[in-house]
């Protein structure tokens, strides 16, 4: 899962650029609204965490723009203006959820596993789950039968992705650039070697290989 | 009640009363003299009448009653003679056995003598000398037909003038209402402002109200202004102190923190201290209160929004639902109403199990706002503690006690009241009652 987040105050964005990271997400962090603007309707973020008083460009407003381009990428609003009056402007703006500064890390990482299930229609379940496995994001392991099935952390966001499409035919160069941000140098053997180390845990029927197209995570019985 | 229309009324009808008294009876007044003068001349020639009806005879004078009209002859027919000379004395026959107090001054007698049969009499007398005797002629006339018809004369001015006093009654209370127009208009607009159904008064005014209505709106734009600006500033105060709150609140986990539990506990009680206290006064800071209520709120407008919004954030299968009457208009600022709904329902939302409604009724002296959920509720005993100020019934979740300390704070400043109920869905119901501000009339 590759975030998109948008914070000007640096020692925040620092502290959520580590424990989003340690949680498994790849992280772009930008700090002015006109680059946060271009850059969350150039790159295919999965979810975008923003803060509404940026320099450059009022969030509210690069969230009015993305949302008038037709960017349908679900966008976390997390500030500090918390009064009803604001929150219901943030909605409206096309936010898909609102948390006010301060909150507890743990609410945050809540929201955005939550607001990402939502976005792939998985919502109002406590954990995630697809294809006869459960997926426990917050211990990062995984769950068959109810046997735990320990993962790395390569291993778990790619099985994460996987879940969240289920079924769905995914390229390698599609997963790299939601596996890995701006930054990470995207080596496509890593995603092949990844993928055969998920099928040596979890069975290999689990991901389809299709030859030349990518591959598919399947919907076993 | 004090009444432009009234004063101007009352003025008018008394100035037009006294006015038309004294000319009705100043005009009676000229015109009896100018009758009485008349008939003075009238019975001055009666007298000479007589005098030439007194012929001498065997006797001396002798009264020759060919030469006398009918109406002496006549009884109590009004008109009536006495002459009196040294030696004799006549009387007409109309007086027949009654007799007058006849005056003894020469000329018309200023006052009206009482005759016989309730007649009242207006005499003369005039001295003549005969055959070398001296004669005394008095002559009365009935005066009653005539006071009569004055009377008459009278009432009917008088009626007359009560036509006018109420057609000039209308007439003016026309002309003030056509004239006041503008200020009536200027009323129901201010009724309107105080309802939240209007942010400015028209400017399309007579000359003569144009500074008031100017002011008005300069000093709602001024209002209007203030608000926002330091409602601005607070936005910006709390973004300056949460931001890194946030990140110290992000620091407890960290693992140099980890190793030290004791400490770790102290900073994040102080640091919730810190945010309880900074949300709450920043809360109570952004508040419109009583003063006015800006554009009001639209409920029809501003709850499907607020209805999403919580749909958003709390995104559990609950069935969320509002009542309000058609076109209802809370006199309240927008942002206020939208704290204290939102809330309120944030509460509910947190504590339902599946269903949290929002009903609104008017009063006839105000507004009623029902809050309802499924949820727990709240013990009675516990209930009065919970309207108080600040008071936090569970720590446990987070917002529950500040969000109903705002609550309390904004019906307070409102002058409203509020309650705790049991729902019939079953779980807790706060039930607020608002007086609107009467637009007095």
């Amino acid at each position: 899962m590759r975030l998109l987040l948008v914070e000007d105050h640096v020692p925040l964005a620092d502290q959520l650029l580590a424990d989003l990271k340690r949680h498994g997400y790849a992280v772009d962090w930008l700090a002015d609204g006109r680059d946060a603007e271009y850059q969350g309707a150039s790159e295919p973020y999965d979810l975008v965490v923003l803060d509404l008083g940026l320099p450059g460009k009022p969030g509210l407003d690069v969230l009015r723009a993305w949302r008038a381009r037709g960017l349908a990428t679900p966008v976390l609003i997390l500030t500090a203006r918390d009064s009803w009056a604001e929150r219901i402007d943030g909605l409206k703006a096309g936010a898909d959820d609102y948390l006010t500064k301060p909150f507890h890390p743990e609410e945050l990482l809540l929201r955005i596993q939550a607001l990402l299930r939502r976005a792939h229609g998985l919502a109002n379940q406590p954990l995630l789950a697809t294809g006869g496995l459960e997926l426990d994001e917050a211990r990062q392991e995984c769950r068959r039968d109810g046997q735990s099935i320990a993962l790395t952390a390569g291993e778990f966001r790619l099985l994460r992705y996987f879940m969240l499409h289920p079924g769905q035919l995914l390229s390698k160069s599609q997963l790299a650039e939601h596996l890995y941000d701006g930054e990470t140098e995207r080596d496509s053997n890593v995603i092949e070697v990844l993928v055969n180390r998920l099928r040596g845990k979890l069975g290999r029927e689990i991901i389809e290989t299709r030859r030349g197209q990518g591959y598919r995570f399947g919907t076993r019985p | 009640m004090n009444s432009l229309q009234r004063r101007l009324g009352l003025g008018l009808i008394a100035a037009l009363l006294v006015v038309g008294l004294i000319l009705l009876q100043a005009s009676l007044w000229l015109f009896e003299a100018g009758l009485r003068r008349s008939m003075e001349t009238d019975l001055r020639e009666e007298t000479e009448g007589l005098l030439v009806a007194l012929v001498p005879g065997a006797n001396g004078l002798q009264l020759d009653s060919q030469r006398l009209g009918p109406r002496y002859q006549r009884a109590f027919s009004g008109h009536y003679f006495r002459i009196d000379s040294d030696s004799h004395e006549w009387r007409s026959r109309s007086l027949w056995d009654s007799d007058l107090d006849w005056p003894t001054q020469d000329g018309l007698h200023p006052e009206l003598v009482d005759g016989p049969q309730d007649q009242r009499l207006l005499v003369y007398r005039a001295a003549y000398r005969r055959g070398g005797q001296p004669l005394h002629i008095s002559v009365a006339h009935d005066y009653t037909p005539i006071l009569d018809s004055f009377q008459q004369v009278r009432l009917g001015g008088l009626t007359l003038l009560g036509v006018a006093l109420l057609a000039f009654g209308l007439l003016q209370r026309l002309a003030v209402r056509t004239a006041l127009r503008p200020l009536e208009s200027a009323r129901a607009q201010i009724a309107e402002l105080q309802q939240g159904r209007r942010a400015q008064l028209d400017t399309h005014v007579p000359q003569e109200l144009q500074p008031l209505v100017t002011q008005i709106n300069h000093l709602l734009t001024q209002t209007d202004e203030t608000l926002k600006r330091s409602r601005h500033a607070i936005g910006n105060l709390g973004h300056a102190l949460k931001t890194p709150l946030a990140v110290l609140t992000g620091l407890l986990d960290s693992e140099a923190l980890a190793a030290q539990p004791a400490l770790r506990q102290q900073l994040e009680e102080q640091l919730g201290q810190i945010r309880q206290r900074v949300s709450r006064e920043l809360s109570r800071a952004r508040l419109a209160g009583e003063g006015q209520a800006g554009g009001g709120f639209d409920c029809a407008q501003e709850l499907p929004a607020l209805f999403a919004t919580l749909a958003a954030i709390h995104r559990r299968d609950l069935k969320l639902d509002w009542q309000a009457p058609p076109d209802c208009h809370l006199p309240w600022e927008r942002e206020d109403m939208l704290e204290l709904l939102g809330n309120l329902l944030d509460n509910a939302c947190k504590w339902a199990h599946s269903q949290v409604r929002l009903g609104i009724a008017t009063l006839p002296d105000g507004y009623r706002l029902r809050v309802d959920d499924d949820g727990p509720g709240i013990p009675v005993d516990r209930r009065d503690t919970v309207c108080q100020r600040g008071a936090r019934l569970d720590e446990g979740l987070e917002g529950h006690g500040l969000g109903l300390g705002i609550v309390a704070d904004i019906i307070s400043a409102w002058r409203g009241e509020w309650q705790l109920q049991a729902s019939p869905l079953g779980g807790l119901r706060v039930e607020i009652r608002l007086s609107a501000v009467s637009p007095g009339r």
